[in-house]
């Protein structure tokens, strides 16, 4: 292989590591979900045992939502769960999303190409919710 | 391109078998420092509050000389916090749920933003909704940096934006007689309603 070729598959490579996870998610998960979730989602976090309601598994729930439905939850809060739409911007709710979805995968019995569906609809500004069909796009995306 | 199959191949399988170990990877960062949950500590103080003015979570200003006469409880918090708010505001709804009806009518809550850039009246009342709370006798109180930094300052309350959201703020719930003066400080993040509610028991009976 020479190593023009050899670049060009270490970029692609590259490229879509960078879409799947990235320090900034694991960031953002750090400061503003683990305390009540817990660092794999299963609701285990230090304050989620002093709060008075439970903290759901993502394995029970973000696994079982469309993306749509998780954005919704994350921009518009639920239960005692902050909405951060006002607060976070729109790549940083995407983010958001898609560390959630990565860590409602854990254990899941997934077809091979479900595990590069993030490679589509990460923060790589590609719409991915009509490339896929996997949801009803957003208001503002869908078409007049 | 004419790219050779074998090293497609061993490309495609090493950039999968990396992305199938990223996705079962559990995340291993520190949470934010307030999220070390720690009981909180009862200080019994006599600190007079001076008056303030401030708006509610309807828009509508508030004065905090009209609720002369009655017991308050203040709790400063704001609507993103990833930790100690949802303990304090969570501690404050029990506070309002098992107080019996022949004292209601004698103690108000009120909850103060840390965080102005993002609490508008609007985010305060969706909050409020979202915890159940009874809006009769509590309001969410938001203003200007410039009015809302006093207010901070007079109950002792250090505010620190460490960005747009994430706030770190003194944990302190506190609480103020008929007179204004604060009584009680509670300060940590999961008060225990029930200390609350014998305090307020205990300056109800003294009045």
């Amino acid at each position: 292989m020479s190593i023009f070729r050899l670049l060009i598959l270490s970029a692609f490579i590259f490229i879509a590591i960078g879409c799947v996870r990235s320090e900034r998610m694991e960031n953002l998960y750090a400061q503003r979900c683990l305390g009540c979730h817990g660092p794999s989602g299963s609701g285990d976090g230090p304050v989620a045992a002093l709060l008075p309601v439970h903290v759901p598994n993502f394995l029970e729930t973000v696994r079982n939502k469309s993306v749509t439905q998780i954005r919704k939850i994350i921009m518009d809060g639920k239960g005692i769960m902050p909405a951060y739409e006002p607060a976070l911007s729109k790549p940083e709710v995407q983010d958001m999303v898609l560390f959630t979805r990565i860590l409602s995968q854990r254990g899941r019995n997934v077809e091979w190409w479900e595990r590069f569906d993030p490679l589509v609809w990460a923060h790589c500004n590609v719409p991915w919710e009509v490339v896929l069909g996997y949801d009803e796009p957003p208001e503002e995306n869908k078409p007049r | 391109m004419n790219l050779r199959p074998k090293g497609l191949v061993i490309g495609i399988v090493a950039a999968g078998a990396f992305l199938f170990g990223e996705q079962n990877r559990a995340i291993s960062g520190e949470p934010h420092p307030h999220s070390i949950a720690r009981p909180a500590s009862r200080r019994q103080l006599h600190l007079p509050i001076p008056d303030f003015s401030l708006t509610d979570h309807t828009g509508k200003p508030f004065k905090f000389q009209t609720l002369r006469g009655k017991l308050v409880l203040v709790a400063f918090v704001y609507t993103t916090c990833p930790d100690v708010c949802p303990l304090m505001t969570a501690s404050m709804r029990l506070v309002q749920e098992k107080l019996p009806d022949r004292k209601r009518s004698s103690v108000f809550l009120l909850s103060i933003t840390t965080d102005p850039e993002v609490d508008s009246p609007q985010i305060l009342k969706g909050y409020g909704e979202r915890y159940g709370i009874d809006f009769s006798n509590w309001l969410l109180l938001t203003a200007e940096l410039q009015t809302l930094a006093p207010v901070w300052k007079a109950f002792g309350v250090g505010v620190q934006r460490k960005a747009r959201g994430l706030v770190d703020h003194t944990p302190l719930i506190a609480l103020i007689d008929g007179k204004g003066v604060m009584r009680f400080g509670y300060v940590g993040s999961s008060p225990d309603h029930k200390v609350i509610l014998r305090d307020i028991d205990l300056l109800l009976g003294s009045r």
